[in-house]
């Protein structure tokens, strides 16, 4: 075992797929001799050379199309969107042409383009570099959303889109880069489509993806003192979502909360919050919370930041609400 | 199907085979448009009905490997690469036996086998993906091109400039092949581009390669369709081609073109690609006649095995979703 | 054989056209691709050419709209005949079944949701599978929900523990939920407030009555009987002797009861609940003091059931242990009348002239004029009073 970083274990994944497969390459801004804007693919360029580590002009609809377009003859090319906020350019050929294509074609076309980005609040990024957008991809059937909270996961579920035969939309956090945890010796694949217990718990399940797995485990330990005993469930892939592994945990402890960094309105949250609500409506005992961002841009003061965006005490609020008595 | 050989000039023989390729394309667009009046059409329809030539010289020119993408303008090229009418026909009636196995309709025709990667619904949306295959032959290095077709409206799109500007920096093997019928739907190319008088010039902005050519003229197109293929071929970077042609009749079935002068539409019926090839090769009554008939049992075939199809299952609808 | 002309589909989306010109008249010899009408479209006037070529044998539209596909004329040969064209087959205009409104489970389930206990699907689940009337769980939850744990204590019989109220500091309003019972009540008595109705007051000498209480009590001293189990006899006896006072008003018809069932009004934690003794008139003294013991019982630990409060045809509501000397009872609907009992006092009263101190008990009679008239009504109160004065002529 050894200990290494989210940013780590993303270019570990790159890297040893790359190693394995000439038909893996990386295309994105900047990515080749600075490494990428968040130093991910720090290095690569110097071990497989800028042909496989591309960099490319500011052309976010370019750049998705050739991707596309060379996964459609075979390639499996992971491209780099610098920030979530851009993917939102690239959204035409995301949305109707990748997503499309093997449908439209009535089975003969496969798309296995894996797409590569990170959004989020922290260090006063402003509005126009901070969202979290994954309600807009999870909507769109054809497309695969993975969001690992851990680097482990990271690693192991990259790792897994590369090889899926199906566009997939790969999510990272600027917070979450420098973040330590354990990963194995050999790259273990993670399959996509599977949730992971983060924390075992008999009074409340908290569904959290990203940032907020770890800020909900923050919450957990507090909620402990008060005699509430939490168990965090991370979903890893947010399309498919393992229904059955949340609903089975709810209907355990009989409370849920889903908490994630996006604004909550309309979120994804909204939709587990119904899968929950249908699936184990008689094992509920309190509404199910959410928790997420509040329903603005993101403002640039640090003050206003920190109040948006959705922290430990908002996910320890929510919990206490589920078992809140008058 | 007629093997598809490469030759710079083209013998009388295979003249007369084009000839017959255009007039089938011809006489089945007419016949969708029969079909689509008649009410068994579901969905938007566009025919090509006076680009024969210019989608069938380049379309001629290409090899088997070759991949290419088109635009919801779509059938002309299906056809000329090689798609049997019958399948094609099948997917305009939604059956299962279409070449989309009724999954696209006209808009979204593919044919992987032959090379057809989609026709595309968005203006432009197709282009992108043509330098992402042109990319991935020259990464390994094969001898394949990937020609985009594209009309004129589509060189105001960002997607057209993003997709030239990483074509031409990356020498991917695309072949760009403007059809500029000066149409923009219902817009006249003055009015939706600075350059629609030499749309060769939109390459000038990227250092690419440029060609002009008459579309109307099927030996004209196929010598410099060819010229393209091969430059684009030995790697040497992608091409832009622009082939003038006429847009016989209106954007879709049905368009009652009151944008359009008169004088502008007689134009067009005067610049007829099939009526001059004929009259080039001096094709005799008889043999017109002859010719006329064994295209148009093509077509009535095409519609009598459509409409004898397969209707897809309703629940077919959640299938292909993935992979 | 004749070529139908018909409307052809213009655009994507053309459901119709109006014809506003022929171009050619019945008999022209026409050419295909010769124009031939013109149809107006959402979008333009349009020309439609002849698909086929001959005579133009009959035109059948002449002008106006037409659906798309509609035969409009025929092309053939000189002097063909053509059929008439028969109108299009009006769709059979399929008769929907109404569903039946009120009588669909749909219907029954909705209006049953009506009178919903707040609690949550897990407390719900809980209560069907062990037994327990959500009824008679006090909720924990927020805003007064019951919960998986509430239901639990009550099915394991435990009393349920006082809400912890964080004590109100002095200066604010204390809200309190309302509880179900609570909503029913008000929701009942606002209806019987709505009934016209009128009071009538009579004064009662306790006195052979208390004297029957105190042997009674002697006699069978495990068996207390009280004055309501009295009351609750002699009305029996008077609502047997006067029918038309046992009654309820409905739209449709008066209705008549052959039994008295009278409802006791019990002042229970949860708030007031009306538990029925049923034909009274067959039963003892000692048994309806048993039953309304064990009745009332059930009402202070909330334990009664539904079939304890249902029915009924007169109820009696006591304050007299309270000192209440009169009042007046709203109606317990549906029924007509209801019997409100004071305290027994002494009292001086004039008895054969001569002034003396009686214990003396104020009952007020208030009945449903729907139903009963003011001299049914003071003919019943006549008899109660006899009979309460003269117990051994109702026993």
């Amino acid at each position: 075992m050894a200990e290494v970083s989210y940013r780590e274990a993303v270019r570990d994944a790159l890297a040893e797929a790359m190693r394995a497969d000439d038909d893996v390459l990386v295309m994105g801004e900047d990515i080749a001799e600075m490494g990428g804007s968040m130093g991910v693919t720090q290095g690569l360029v110097e071990e497989f050379g800028p042909e496989r580590i591309r960099n490319t002009p500011i052309s976010e609809m370019a750049i998705v199309g050739a991707g596309i377009g060379a996964a459609m003859q075979g390639m499996r090319p992971v491209v780099e969107i610098m920030y979530e906020d851009f993917l939102t350019i690239s959204l035409e050929q995301i949305v109707n042409q990748a997503a499309k294509h093997r449908y439209m074609s009535g089975g003969q076309l496969k798309v296995p383009l894996t797409i590569r980005t990170q959004g989020g609040a922290g260090w006063s990024p402003g509005a126009q570099h901070a969202q979290q957008l994954e309600a807009w991809l999870v909507h769109v059937p054809g497309l695969k959303v993975v969001f690992p909270s851990s680097p482990a996961d990271a690693r192991g579920l990259l790792w897994s889109s590369i090889y899926d035969d199906n566009p997939v939309i790969f999510f990272e956090h600027r917070l979450l880069y420098p973040v330590k945890g354990e990963v194995g010796e050999k790259l273990e694949p993670v399959p996509i489509g599977k949730a992971r217990v983060v924390r075992e718990g008999k009074d409340v399940t908290v569904i959290a993806t990203g940032p907020l797995v770890h800020r909900a485990l923050k919450a957990a330990d507090e909620a402990e003192k008060d005699g509430i005993s939490v168990e965090v469930v991370d979903p890893r892939t947010l399309q498919p979502l393992d229904e059955e592994a949340l609903v089975e945990s709810v209907k355990k402890t009989n409370r849920a909360v889903v908490a994630h960094e996006a604004v909550t309105r309309m979120g994804f949250g909204a939709e587990v919050a119904a899968v929950l609500q249908e699936k184990a409506f008689d094992w509920l005992d309190a509404p199910v919370e959410r928790v997420g961002a509040k329903f603005a841009p993101l403002a640039f003061a640090p003050a206003m930041e920190q109040f948006v965006v959705p922290q430990p005490a908002d996910v320890l609020a929510a919990i206490k609400k589920t078992v809140a008595r008058t | 199907m007629a093997k598809v050989e490469k030759r710079r000039a083209l013998s009388e023989d295979r003249l007369r085979d084009l000839l017959r390729e255009m007039l089938l394309i011809r006489r089945f667009e007419e016949k969708v448009e029969e079909r689509f009046r008649a009410g068994e059409l579901p969905g938007f329809l566009h025919v090509a009905i006076g680009q024969e030539a210019a989608e069938v010289g380049v379309c001629a020119a290409m090899e088997d490997g070759d991949v290419f993408g088109s635009t919801h303008r779509a059938h002309g090229h299906t056809l000329a690469r090689g798609t049997h009418p019958n399948a094609l026909m099948a997917e305009l009636y939604g059956k299962m036996e279409g070449c989309s196995h009724g999954y696209g309709g006209s808009m979204h025709l593919y044919d992987v086998e032959r090379g057809n990667l989609g026709a595309n619904a968005v203006v432009g949306g197709g282009l992108p993906s043509l330098v992402g295959a042109g990319l991935a032959f020259k990464m390994r290095d094969e001898p394949r091109v990937a020609v985009a077709f594209f009309g004129d409206g589509a060189t105001n799109t960002g997607t057209f400039h993003e997709s030239l500007n990483l074509a031409q920096l990356w020498k991917t093997k695309t072949l760009f092949v403007c059809e500029n019928n000066t149409w923009a739907e219902s817009t006249p190319g003055w009015q939706h581009s600075p350059v629609w008088n030499d749309m060769s010039k939109r390459a000038v902005a990227f250092d690419m390669h440029a060609m002009k050519v008459d579309g109307q003229d099927i030996e004209k197109v196929y010598d410099a369709a060819c010229e393209a293929l091969d430059y684009v071929r030995s790697g040497q970077g992608p091409v832009f081609l622009d082939v003038e042609t006429y847009r016989m009749h209106g954007h879709y079935i049905g368009d009652p073109q009151v944008y359009r002068s008169k004088e502008d539409r007689d134009k067009a019926a005067h610049n007829d690609p099939v009526v001059r090839l004929r009259e080039r090769l001096e094709v005799s009554d008889d043999d017109w006649t002859a010719l006329e008939d064994e295209v148009q049992g093509i077509v009535d075939a095409a519609v009598e095995f459509a409409k004898s199809g397969t209707d897809p299952q309703p629940e077919d609808a959640l299938k292909n979703v993935y992979a | 054989m004749a070529t139908d002309v018909k409307l052809p589909r213009l655009g994507q989306g053309m459901e119709s056209g109006t014809i506003v010109k022929w171009l050619k008249s019945e008999g022209d010899n026409v050419e295909k691709g010769e124009p031939l009408f013109e149809v107006d479209t959402d979008k333009a006037t349009q020309e439609v050419e002849a698909e086929a070529s001959g005579v133009l044998i009959r035109i059948a539209v002449s002008s106006g709209e037409v659906p798309v596909g509609e035969t409009v004329a025929f092309i053939g040969e000189a002097g063909e005949e053509v059929a008439a064209i028969s109108k299009r087959p009006e769709m059979a205009s399929e008769s929907v079944e109404e569903p039946q409104s009120d009588q669909t489970p749909f219907r029954a389930a909705i209006n049953g949701a009506r009178d919903r206990i707040k609690a949550s699907p897990l407390a719900r689940r809980l209560a069907r599978e062990r037994g327990v009337d959500l009824a008679s769980v006090t909720g924990t939850g927020p805003e007064g929900r019951i919960v998986a744990e509430d239901v639990e204590r009550a099915a394991a019989g435990a009393p349920a523990p006082a809400a912890a109220q964080a004590p109100a500091p002095p200066a604010e309003v204390e809200e309190v939920p309302l509880t179900k019972v609570r909503r029913t009540i008000a929701r009942r008595l606002t209806q019987a407030w709505t009934v016209p109705v009128f009071q009538l007051t009579v004064s009662v000498d306790m006195t052979r009555a208390n004297a029957l209480l105190e042997r009674s009590r002697e006699l069978q001293p495990d068996v207390r009987v009280t004055v309501t189990d009295l009351l609750a006899r002699v009305c029996a006896a008077g609502l047997r002797r006067h029918p038309d006072v046992n009654v309820q008003f409905t739209e449709e018809a008066l209705l008549r009861f052959p039994t008295a069932d009278i409802g006791i009004a019990v002042a229970a934690p949860q708030g007031l609940v009306v538990p029925v003794l049923r034909s009274v008139e067959r039963m003892s003294l000692a048994e309806i003091a048993t039953r309304r013991a064990e009745v009332v019982d059930r009402a202070r630990s909330g334990a009664l059931q539904i079939t304890d409060l249902e029915g009924g045809t007169f109820t009696i509501s006591n304050l007299g242990m309270f000192g209440v000397e009169q009042f007046v009872a709203v109606l317990n609907p549906p029924q007509a009348a209801i019997l409100a009992v004071g305290a027994t006092t002494d009292q001086p009263v004039a008895v054969d002239g001569e002034l003396v101190v009686r214990p003396l008990m104020t009952v007020t009679l208030t009945v449903d004029h729907r139903a009963v008239d003011g001299a049914p009504a003071a003919d019943f109160l006549r008899t109660v009073k006899t009979y309460l004065e003269e117990p051994a002529l109702a026993l």
